[in-house]
């Protein structure tokens, strides 16, 4: 099967050093691929360029096997590529509705102008929200006045509804509770049956070998290996992070072929 | 080696055109905001009179700050003036600077506005015979009833000077009861919309019992005749001081009685004057037109040379337009046929 | 239902504006008693109505400024420049006589407070230089350039046609027609409450209270406009053209805010400029969007003071950005960034400036009423902390 997505010896530079080398992934549909690696290893790096909100030193992004430019977060939503940041990129001071439509606002025109759709955006955002978590029903309130599982719901309804194809979640259990936890988890099983194609971000191992298909870990701004979640334990990951070590279990594929590439 | 060339060349000039020129002096002047409209006029009065006595002319400007005009006149002394001209900005604070550049030996010239130090030769309209003028041509028309006070910017010691001048004159009026003042206020600034605004609000608490207005200067007229107009209080009597363009104008169509003129090439042409007598060595006491101004509670008493202001009304707006401050078109525009003598030839 | 309680649910922008409301009511009658009846006479009120609409004016401006987390200190500078440019085009360059002439120089003064605010709104969202410096520069700039280009110089008088924007004789809408206008408000105001209600966007307390303080309102203003006779005849002088061109832009400025995408993300970039910018919000044109449509406004407020003043001088607007600062901060705009009210900002105008005439009708000096202002001023936002940390 077409991988969904493919990322291809992406090179990013930052002041001369790389932030990101030769770096080569795939993602298929329905898939949950982990991205593990410390601070500095370029997982985000790797993940603003596949939002359109950094441009590449050079490297390629297919979608369904045709290259694609990526120069905005604009550009990045029109292909159905959506980030979900840590800090959920929320304004605080706009109710969910709002945040919801924030700079994709639908409008009709009168006089000449464009005016909010209210109408319309409430009932959609209503529905979206309602489909990520049933229970939500706080749409006047301000978002700085929700709580963090409520918060996240609006978030991940924004990046998931219309088109949406690939999602990336930076960090989603951080900060949250295990009740909350348990709910993200559900989220992502159903965006799963979407067949959304889904990158997962996070410092929390455990979190992302029950939450990943695949694992990918990342260092120095290099590929180190990729794991199947089923068959891989914390320890493996753990190696991989630390010393670079690719377990026994490792995958072949484009993280595997970048390691090749090195060992010539 | 050029340089030296030049200077030789200079010496010889000065040789040429007599010992005067050996004597050329650097004259600085500091003002205290430049940003009117009779500043210009006075710089280049003063520019054009150094430059005919052969002398040069350092400027700067402290836009209305104390501290900023201290670094200024430091500045100037730096630069090597022989003589300091000083439009204070505020009168008081500026003394410190004025007496370092006496402790340096140049002599200072308190400009347009009083300085009070016993060592500062003061030249200038008198703000005090300026208030005189208003008051007197408003008595002239209106001797008695409700005067309306709208003073100038209260940190400014010109405007209280203007006030004091004013109230020499109504004072004693005001005493024996023919002359009432029902309201007065300080304009921040002497901005004219302000003093529009003050304007208004005193005819709404005075209404129609305002019988002249004594205003200090002719940008806050401007103002007092927009108010008065939308209240339908035409031709009441009103002062003001400078000679603006508009005003004289105003004269011309009735809605203003007088402006204190203050030709300020006079003022300027008389200071470069001084300068050049300082710089010749000459005693300035010997001088015609000079006085001693005492300030008594100071116990100080000082070199001035105080200038009286032209009284202009209806009745001489020709001495304006023969100086050449305003042309008869300025004076005219807008004024109905018929209504002033001044714009029928 | 206890007014304690009734208070408690109010939303804490709409407690604000009800808050702001009722000091100008006390503030009113107090002075009214000070004053003897004076305060509340037809002849105040249209002088209140009038001096007070400039600053109004610029504060819409200027509450959008804050919200988007900027400042301009150039307002004044900016106002008088344009002001400048149309006395000497209008009294100097033109023909005096010509009936083209004073729309010309007003079109043109307006493009020219436009063409600064884009000027400066591109310094600031494109260069990436902090509004507070490039609004300092500007201060300096255009005063200086207003010097410049005037020497100095007061000009005076304007073509009468211009006249009609400052208000008095010329500039007054006249009886009947500000009942028609009053009424036409009205119906439009009532309407957008009631709209509000619907939508859940109001409270029902809210929607009362502030129904019905603005009805009076409005209703008192255009009945005292219309009781103040023009000189020597009995006929009103009716609402006064600077508060028509206040009401006009700061409804049409307030329903692009309330209704159309640009208000949000005027809101969004203050609150958090990155999240803003990772979503979608064009960030750096809304920001250049605001300075232009300050800008305007500026010009708009020139054409105002010099039609009143009918003369253009050179410190036309001197210190002007700071009370228009104070009024938008006294109408509830955070210095944080997305925080701000339009109608909070003319209601903070309408305060500072009732203060003002009310010290001077009792004969108050001016550097008493200063400092009073100033009091007001750091009372306002205490008040406001004090209920931002309550809630």
């Amino acid at each position: 099967m077409k991988p969904l997505l493919q990322i291809e010896s992406m090179t990013k530079l930052f002041g001369g050093v790389h932030a990101l080398e030769e770096v080569s992934l795939d993602l298929h549909s329905g898939e949950v691929v982990g991205v593990i690696g410390h601070n500095g290893a370029g997982k985000s790096t790797l993940m603003k360029i596949v939002s359109g909100a950094l441009r590449p030193d050079h490297g390629r992004i297919r979608i369904d096997g045709e290259t694609v430019t990526l120069d905005s977060p604009i550009r990045a939503h029109q292909l159905g590529i959506e980030m979900i940041f840590q800090d959920l990129a929320l304004l605080d001071n706009l109710n969910a509705t709002e945040n919801f439509f924030l700079g994709r606002e639908l409008t009709r025109s009168f006089l000449g102008f464009r005016w909010n759709d209210a109408q319309r955006m409430q009932t959609i955002a209503k529905e979206a929200i309602h489909n990520i978590n049933p229970h939500f029903h706080r749409f006047r309130t301000e978002v700085g006045l929700l709580s963090g599982g409520q918060r996240q719901s609006v978030a991940i309804a924004r990046a998931v509804h219309l088109d949406t194809r690939v999602l990336i979640m930076d960090e989603p259990t951080a900060a949250l509770g295990p009740e909350e936890t348990e709910m993200v988890r559900q989220l992502v099983l159903r965006l799963k049956k979407r067949a959304l194609g889904i990158f997962l971000i996070g410092h929390d191992l455990q979190d992302i070998l029950r939450l990943s298909d695949r694992i990918v870990a990342m260092r120095g701004g290099r590929v180190v290996g990729t794991v199947e979640a089923a068959r891989a334990s914390e320890d493996d990951l753990l190696g991989m992070i630390i010393s670079g070590k690719v377990p026994a279990a490792a995958l072949p594929g484009p993280g595997a072929v970048t390691l090749d590439q090195e060992k010539d | 080696m050029k340089k030296k060339a030049k200077t030789l060349i200079l010496s010889a000039l000065a040789v040429a055109t007599g010992a005067q020129a050996l004597l050329a002096a650097t004259v600085g002047v500091s003002w205290a905001r430049f940003q009117e409209e009779r500043w210009v006029t006075d710089e280049k009065a003063l520019e054009e009179r150094l430059e005919e006595l052969g002398h040069r002319l350092l400027t700067a400007d402290a836009r209305g700050s104390s501290t900023r005009q201290a670094a200024d006149i430091e500045g100037l002394l730096a630069r090597g003036v022989d003589v300091l001209l000083v439009v204070g900005h505020d009168t008081q604070a500026v003394i410190p600077a004025v007496q370092r550049a006496l402790d340096d030996g140049v002599p200072v010239i308190a400009y347009e506005r009083q300085i009070k130090h016993p060592d500062v030769t003061y030249v200038g309209f008198d703000p005090v015979l300026v208030g005189r003028a208003q008051a007197r041509a408003l008595l002239e028309v209106q001797p008695d009833g409700n005067y309306v006070l709208i003073k100038g910017g209260q940190q400014d010691q010109y405007a209280h000077g203007t006030y004091q001048g004013q109230m020499d004159e109504i004072g004693p009026l005001v005493e024996d009861g023919t002359i009432d003042i029902i309201a007065e206020q300080w304009t921040t600034d002497w901005k004219p919309e302000v003093a529009q605004a003050n304007m208004e609000n005193i005819i709404t608490a005075q209404g129609d019992r305002i019988d002249a207005v004594l205003c200090s200067n002719d940008g806050m007229a401007s103002g007092v005749v927009a108010a008065m107009e939308q209240a339908g209080l035409v031709g009441l009597p009103l002062s003001g001081q400078d000679g603006d363009v508009a005003a004289v104008n105003r004269i011309a169509r009735g809605s203003q009685t007088m402006t204190a003129w203050k030709d300020v090439r006079v003022l300027g042409r008389r200071a470069a004057d001084l300068a050049d007598a300082i710089a010749k060595g000459k005693d300035l006491a010997s001088l015609p037109g000079a006085t001693t101004f005492t300030d008594e509670e100071l116990g100080i008493e000082q070199l001035a040379f105080p200038l009286d202001p032209t009284t202009i009304t209806a009745n001489n707006l020709e001495l304006m337009i023969e100086a050449g401050w305003v042309t008869r078109e300025q004076v005219c525009r807008g004024v109905p046929p018929g209504t002033a003598e001044i714009c029928e030839s | 239902m206890s007014w304690h309680d009734v208070l408690r649910t109010l939303d804490p922008r709409h407690k604000r504006l009800l808050a702001l409301g009722a000091s100008l009511v006390v503030i009113w009658v107090v002075f009214d008693l000070l004053s003897g009846g004076l305060f509340f006479s037809p002849r105040n009120f249209y002088n209140l109505a009038v001096q007070s609409s400039t600053v109004a004016l610029l504060t819409v401006g200027m509450v959008l400024v804050i919200i988007t987390r900027n400042i301009d200190l150039s307002v004044g500078s900016v106002l008088g420049l344009t002001g400048m440019v149309i006395a000497i085009l209008q009294i100097e360059v033109f023909p005096a006589a010509a009936g083209w002439n004073w729309p010309l120089t007003l079109a043109i003064g307006l493009i020219a407070g436009t063409l600064i605010g884009l000027w400066q709104g591109f310094l600031v969202a494109y260069v990436g230089i902090p509004s507070f410096v490039v609004t300092l520069a500007g201060l300096l700039i255009f005063r200086g350039l207003t010097f410049e280009i005037s020497q100095g110089q007061t000009f005076s008088p304007f073509q009468a046609g211009y006249r009609i924007f400052g208000g008095g004789q010329q500039g007054s809408l006249g009886e009947a027609a500000s009942w028609i206008v009053g009424g036409v408000a009205l119906v439009v105001l009532l309407g957008a409450l009631a709209r509000r209600l619907r939508s859940g966007e109001a409270s029902l307390p809210f929607t009362l209270l502030g129904g019905l303080f603005a009805s009076a309102l409005t209703l008192f203003m255009i009945y005292q406009f219309n009781a103040y006779d023009r000189p020597r005849t009995d006929l009103g002088y009716g609402i006064p053209s600077p508060l028509l061109l206040l009401t006009l832009a700061a409804t049409w400025i307030g329903l692009f805010v309330n209704r159309a995408p640009v208000g949000r993300h005027v809101y969004a970039v203050g609150q958090n400029l990155e999240a803003a910018r990772l979503v979608g919000v064009p960030v750096r044109r809304v920001v250049l969007k605001v300075f232009a449509l300050m800008g305007l406004l500026c010009a708009v407020g020139a054409v105002i003071t010099t039609s009143r003043l009918n003369a253009g001088t050179t410190n036309l607007g001197t210190l002007l950005e700071l009370n228009v600062i104070a009024a938008a901060v006294i109408g509830g705009a955070s210095l944080d960034g997305g925080r701000g009210s339009i109608l909070g900002g003319i209601l903070g105008a309408f305060v500072i400036q009732s203060l003002d005439t009310g010290m001077v009708l009792i004969g108050v000096s001016s550097s008493l009423r200063q400092i009073l202002i100033g009091f007001v001023l750091i009372g306002a936002v205490w008040v406001d902390r004090i209920a931002v940390r309550r809630s």
